[in-house]
């Protein structure tokens, strides 16, 4: 799309990488996505063409599963979600209609959500102002999937790394009511001037 | 009174004030104001030990009668000493003196007084308080009503009204915080800290918490040892463990104040009010809901008061705040003190006030025979005990100067003093085991209700349980943390219970003094008296909720913690039945007051909820549009330019120019739903109640969904990709509503069915593109591949095409508006841009943008119906969609809907209408009625629905239903409009108002 | 209250919505008696109390209609089914489809 005289525009209008003690907060937009969602019947051929097509197993449960170039995320019963970054005018949509054509619907989400990743010690504290399910270490962990909300916007939430990283999705009007709930929830959490 | 003899050396400033003891820091002074007048104080201090070190009782006067109220308590349930602390925008009313915590400058201003705290006029109230009594509200105030809004209320309000509210916005932050625990423990005294102790060390996850600023309860309160060292020493060292686990959260001045179902509990932390205001960006409190797989109840016990005449006198105050003032702050509320007490607990604070340098004129006793731990008190301290001997009456006005003591004998003697140390016995803390409706039980040996059924996965601890002695806390704290660890699957461990007394917790019911001169309250907040409840019995008012509501017992901000058990036994006396038998209490949450800003959390004012904005909300705003809240989205209603006087001028404008030129409008605010699957076709058919079986692919059609009972629920467009491929628009409205039918179509009535369904809504910006020039305008947008002309691109088709130089993209040829018109869609990420080029590409056009007004006129001049026709009462038929509706397919409301009620013409139906005089404006709301007939329920024929100034007719238009409506085109009706005064006639007309014939769609 | 999503996990109330009876099923529409039928499925119920079978949809979370066996009177939940699965007859209680 490089010779388009249309050039994207972020959904944040005031959020920007941001780094404080304890806390680091940044949006992510530049990515191809797209959910696919079983027919019927069609879960094992589905799952055995996406295992021959990029080497890894869909998860069945709230899970997430990194393959080559390309990250699964459960989205609810025989439905997933397709990331990938967005180089060289890469689109899971038109990839995965290709690769499992006839074994699940496959529809373009690239535009439908944004995601904010949230890192450090204190995410979990952050994400416990709005977030109302149990990020602990021995309950959640690395991969761990919900769906849930966070300030009454709903997300897709799940977890990169120890750090810990967590990145949240959510429908892209709601970017800026998220930013702002997330900056307030930061605020009130790093230490405060004396 | 002169202050004993060996009392030692004391701050002349704080003259109350122990030279040690305590948790005040004597090494800071802090200064505060109360009433105006600046006193000086310690860091860890309450307002209330500070105003008792500087030897003010005094703090406020009561609700009813203004009579002289004094701090009675050390925490949370305090009655009587009710603050309005801080200035400002800050001033909080009805604060507990005995539980905020001192800072530098705090202000604090007694209530309920006027003009002062000395002298209150009001106070007359109690000399007519015959007139005052229970059931007053209801009684003088039954009649007239008017009477009643007019005059009593606000007089009432006026003389009575506990305190005032700022009366500016509230600045401070609230937040609300989700916790996740194995084990919630509630009290931080020893039973508390010791059930978290034995969670904590089998490496379960824990929460902890306490009310109060520091951990330690009674204990602290106590001066009690615990294996052989001071108490806090202890405290310090349990608390220092908890805190170096990473699985365990420590909660300071954090109240539970709820039980809810599936282990979850409310809390409310102080995080900021002791503080002169909250630091930056950090809020004032924070709600937390704790969801606990077991939770352990240490919420101890609270004293209660013996209810003697005049026993509200300032200086009359709790045993066991006697001695929290003394051991927890380092202050001595009185010099010369009479303790009375029916319990050996409360005989213990002899040995405190002797230890403080005070002077005990008394141990009065009501039991006739010392008990062990008395006779050895009265041994050890050589003061005068009176045993078999009760207080009948205080006197003083504005502080306790003595009290009328009636002996064994029966002989009456007044005692001089300057304070009442009063311990009724302990009622355990049971409300957080009542809230889900567990009952509690009396137990006769304690007197007093322990808790009956407790909640799923809690447990007791400590006093709540009536294990009253340090011992018994403390091994029953261990116990009831480490069972509730193993139940959550924990290896058992063993804890070591650490050595303290076990003090007796002998006591002998005595409630009330009988044949008591002057008042003697129950509720003190609420100043009901023991007459009161005797009033109420009299009039029938005997069950326990009847009582309450009559007297207003119980009713205030403390929850009538010192009342209502003492209310309960005097009404079995009267009605000489037990305590079970006259009843129970059982309460309900917040246990203690919450703020309503730390209900709302970060969700208030602009943040009240979430907003959405739409692709090209920023360019909106840019060129000036002005938006409004539908649902949670944020649309622009229209764009005003230069010398239009309002928004009507402007919606004209708009309307002229789509229906002259062309306009572009933001409609991705539109559910859009993708369905695909082998079933798709079928699915959409069961759903929707027109037919879509015959829709080709690449085209659109309008549909109707309804519910199962035969109503309109939605409208919207079909449109077909492929041969297992459709995309669904759903209004704006019920955008998740329509997904969440869908599914429930899928899941649960169809599940055979091959269908996916994905919502696409945000997928897309997507903009109408209307007028006759709209095809014009597209041309430069679309990619020249693409055939868009008339014959390549008809009404109702649709198509995947490329933009800008190959975007995907979707064109839609439908048409709300009446004329040519598209529906384009692209990629969100290029909305706002591509927004800016139809602009620019508009330009030659002179293409408007139009909002959500224009839209909302051109839709009625088209008589489409929207919002105000979907209502929740109306059927195809009604709207005149009938036609529509298949007779050949079972779908969702075929056959609820078509009842014969259902398709009746009686029924009201949509029809247009205008004014007869065209210069009337009309409403909607307005109900039709016949020429000729009065204007009455019976003669209603209906009512409109929507409104519009017409620029394309000149005048007001309106659709709405009426009865037989489409056989009474023509016909003249009054449109009547009683609210609005409102009464115009109008004529029926067929509810198109532009290109009757519709050909402009079709260009 | 809390509902155990049997593809989520243990969810709060404010997840999720509570969308009636389910021990009704739609009738046939081809049926003779499908008007009285039809009146019956919609609209009448048993106000009892005690454990009834309802349906919940986990609207904030992963979108599905679940069959949740409830005692009314405590709000004891002792079973959660995906409404699929009960609808097509392959529900096993509490059963993780994991
Ligand atoms: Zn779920």
């Amino acid at each position: 799309m490089a010779d388009s005289t249309l050039q994207p525009t972020s959904a944040f209008s005031h959020l920007e990488p941001t780094s404080l003690p304890g806390i680091a907060i940044e949006p992510r937009e530049n990515f191809t996505m797209a959910s696919f969602a079983a027919g019927k019947g069609r879960l094992e051929a589905l799952a055995a063409a996406i295992r021959e097509a990029y080497g890894v197993e869909l998860p069945r449960r709230p899970q997430r599963v990194v393959g080559n170039g390309i990250v699964f995320v459960w989205l609810g019963p025989d439905q997933w979600l397709a990331i990938a970054e967005r180089t060289n005018n890469r689109d899971l949509e038109v990839e995965l209609k290709q690769r499992v054509a006839g074994l699940a619907s496959v529809v373009d989400q690239s535009d439908g959500r944004v995601i904010v990743r949230v890192s450090g010690p204190l995410a979990r504290e952050v994400l416990a102002k709005g977030v109302p399910i149990d990020l602990h270490a021995d309950t959640f962990g690395v991969n761990a999937v919900a769906i849930t909300h966070a300030s009454h916007i709903g997300v897709i939430m799940w977890q990169v790394d120890a750090a810990p990283t967590f990145e949240l999705a959510m429908f892209r009007s709601y970017a800026d009511s998220f930013a702002h709930w997330l900056l307030e929830a930061v605020a009130s959490t790093v230490p405060a001037a004396a | 009174m002169a202050r004993p003899a060996n009392s030692p050396s004391r701050d002349p400033l704080q003259p109350q004030r122990l030279s040690n003891g305590g948790l005040v820091d004597r090494s800071r002074t802090i200064e505060f104001t109360f009433d105006g007048r600046t006193y000086k104080g310690h860091p860890g201090d309450t307002v209330a030990s500070a105003l008792l070190a500087n030897g003010i009782v005094l703090a406020g006067r009561s609700f009813k009668y203004h009579r002289p109220r004094g701090i009675i308590s050390a925490g949370s349930e305090e009655p009587n000493a009710l603050l309005e602390l801080r200035t400002g925008a800050r001033r909080e009313p009805n604060t507990k003196a005995t539980v905020a915590e001192l800072f530098d400058g705090l202000e604090a201003t007694s209530q309920n007084r006027w003009p002062s705290l000395d002298f209150d006029v009001m106070s007359v109230n109690s000399l007519l308080s015959p007139i005052f009594v229970a059931g007053f509200y209801y009684k003088t105030f039954m009649w007239p009503a008017k009477f009643w809004e007019k005059l009593y209320e606000p007089a009432i309000r006026r003389a009575a009204g506990l305190g005032r509210a700022a009366d500016v916005a509230d600045p401070d932050l609230y937040e609300k915080v989700t916790a996740h625990t194995d084990v919630l423990v509630i009290g931080g005294g020893p039973a508390g800290l010791m059930a978290a102790l034995a969670a904590a060390r089998s490496g379960k996850r824990v929460v902890i918490v306490d009310e109060q600023a520091a951990l330690g309860g009674r204990a602290i309160d106590d001066a009690a040892t615990i294996d052989g060292r001071p108490a806090r020493d202890w405290v310090r060292a349990a608390e220092e463990e908890l805190a170096a686990r990473p699985d365990v959260t420590i909660l300071r001045r954090t109240a539970v104040f709820g039980t809810y179902d599936g282990g979850t509990y409310a809390a409310i932390e102080r995080v900021a009010d002791h503080l002169p205001q909250p630091k930056d960006h950090h809020p004032r409190q924070r709600l937390w809901r704790i969801v606990a797989k077991r939770a352990v109840l240490a919420s101890g016990a609270t004293e209660r008061p013996i209810v003697f005449g005049d026993n509200d006198r300032p200086g009359v105050m709790l045993a066991g705040a006697v001695r929290s003032y003394i051991n927890r702050y380092g202050v001595v509320p009185g010099d010369n003190v009479v303790v009375f007490t029916n319990n050996d607990y409360g005989a213990t604070t002899v040995t405190d006030l002797i230890r403080s340098g005070a002077n005990v004129v008394a141990l009065v006793d009501s039991r006739p025979k010392p008990s062990e731990t008395v006779s050895r008190i009265a041994s050890a301290t050589g003061i005068k005990l009176l045993n078999g001997a009760v207080v009948t009456r205080a006197f003083g006005k504005k502080r306790v100067s003595g009290v009328t003591v009636r002996t064994q004998t029966g002989a009456e003697v007044k005692l001089l003093c300057d304070l009442v140390a009063v311990s009724g016995g302990w009622n355990p803390n049971i409300q957080l085991t009542t809230h889900l409706g567990g009952k509690p039980a009396w137990n006769d040996r304690l007197q007093c209700f322990l808790p009956g059924a407790l909640p799923p996965s809690m447990s007791l601890g400590g006093s709540v349980a009536g294990d009253f002695s340090l011992h018994k806390a403390l091994s029953g704290g261990a116990a009831a943390g480490a069972s509730a660890v193993a139940l959550e699957g924990a290896k058992p461990i063993t804890i070591v219970v650490p050595q303290a007394a076990d003090e007796s917790d002998a006591i002998t019911p005595l409630w009330r003094v009988e044949d008591h001169a002057g008042k003697a309250f129950v509720d003190f907040q609420n100043d009901v008296s023991d007459k009161d409840i005797e009033l109420a019995e009299r009039e029938g008012f005997r069950a326990v909720e009847h009582l309450k509501r009559y007297t207003t017992l119980g009713m205030a901000t403390d929850q009538g913690r010192t009342a209502n058990v003492n209310a309960l036994a005097i009404m079995a006396e009267i009605t000489s039945r037990t305590i079970p038998q006259t009843g129970i209490t059982i309460a309900r949450p917040p246990y203690v007051p919450v703020a309503l800003g730390a209900l709302a959390g970060h969700h208030r004012g602009k943040s009240f909820k979430p907003t959405r904005l739409p692709p090209s909300y920023k360019w909106a705003k840019e060129q000036g549009g002005v938006c409004v809240e539908t649902g949670l989205w944020l649309r622009p209603s229209y764009f005003p330019r230069k010398g239009e006087k309002d928004w009507l001028d402007t919606a004209k404008r708009e309307v002229n120019t789509v229906r002259s030129a062309v306009g572009i409008c933001d409609v991705s605010t539109l559910g859009k739903v993708d369905v695909q699957g082998t079933d798709a076709g079928i699915f959409l058919d069961r759903i929707y109640m027109n037919n879509l079986k015959s829709l080709p692919i690449g085209k659109a059609r309008y549909g109707g969904m309804l519910r199962e009972d035969g109503v309109l629920f939605d409208d919207g467009t079909i449109a077909r990709f492929g041969d297992h491929h459709y995309f669904i628009t759903t209004t704006t409205a019920n955008a998740v509503r329509a997904l969440q039918h869908m599914e429930y179509c899928s899941q649960w009535l169809w599940p055979e069915l091959d269908v996916q369904i994905i919502s696409a809504t945000e997928q897309w910006a997507q903009y109408a593109v209307a007028g006759p020039k709209s095809r014009e305008l597209l041309q430069k947008i679309v990619d020249p591949a693409f055939d868009i002309s008339d014959a390549g691109f008809p009404y109702l088709q649709v198509g995947e095409i490329t933009v800008c130089g190959g975007i995907k993209a979707r064109l839609f040829r439908l048409s709300f508006s009446g004329e040519r018109a598209y529906e384009i869609g692209v990629p969100a990420r290029y909305g706002d841009a591509l927004m800016r080029k139809l602009w620019e590409a508009g330009r030659e056009f002179g293409a408007c943008a139009y909002g959500t007004e224009a839209l909302g006129v051109m839709r009625i001049e088209k008589g489409h119906i929207s919002g105000p026709e979907l209502n929740g009462n109306t059927t195809p038929h009604d709207v005149g969609l009938g036609g529509m509706v298949s007779k050949t397919k079972d779908f969702i409301g075929r056959v609820l809907g078509a009842r014969p009620g259902m398709l009746d013409p009686n029924r009201p139906s949509l029809v247009g209408f205008r004014p007869v005089d065209r210069s009337a404006r009309l409403r909607s709301g307005a109900h039709f009625i016949a020429q000729g007939v009065e204007a009455t329920a019976e003669n209603d024929d209906g009512y409109m629905t929507s409104v519009a100034y017409s620029p394309s007719n000149g005048h007001w238009i309106g659709l709405g239903f009426l009865k037989h409506g489409p056989s009474r085109i023509g016909e003249i009706v009054r449109a009547y409009d009683p609210v609005r005064g409102g009464d115009t006639l109008v004529e029926v007309v067929k509810p198109v108002f532009v290109d009757q014939e519709g050909v402009r769609v079709r260009g | 209250m809390r509902i155990a999503c049997p593809y989520c996990g243990e969810r709060s109330l404010d997840e999720y919505l509570y969308s009636g009876d389910a021990t009704v099923r739609r009738p046939d529409f081809a049926s003779p008696t499908a008007q009285a039928d039809f009146v019956k499925y919609v609209y009448e119920r048993k106000n009892s109390p005690g454990q009834h079978r309802e349906l919940w949809y986990h609207a904030a979370g992963c979108h599905a209609w679940l069959v949740v066996t409830r005692d009314v009177s405590t709000h004891i939940i002792t079973a959660v089914e995906p409404a699929k699965d009960v609808a097509l007859g392959t529900a096993s209680s509490m059963k993780d489809t994991a």
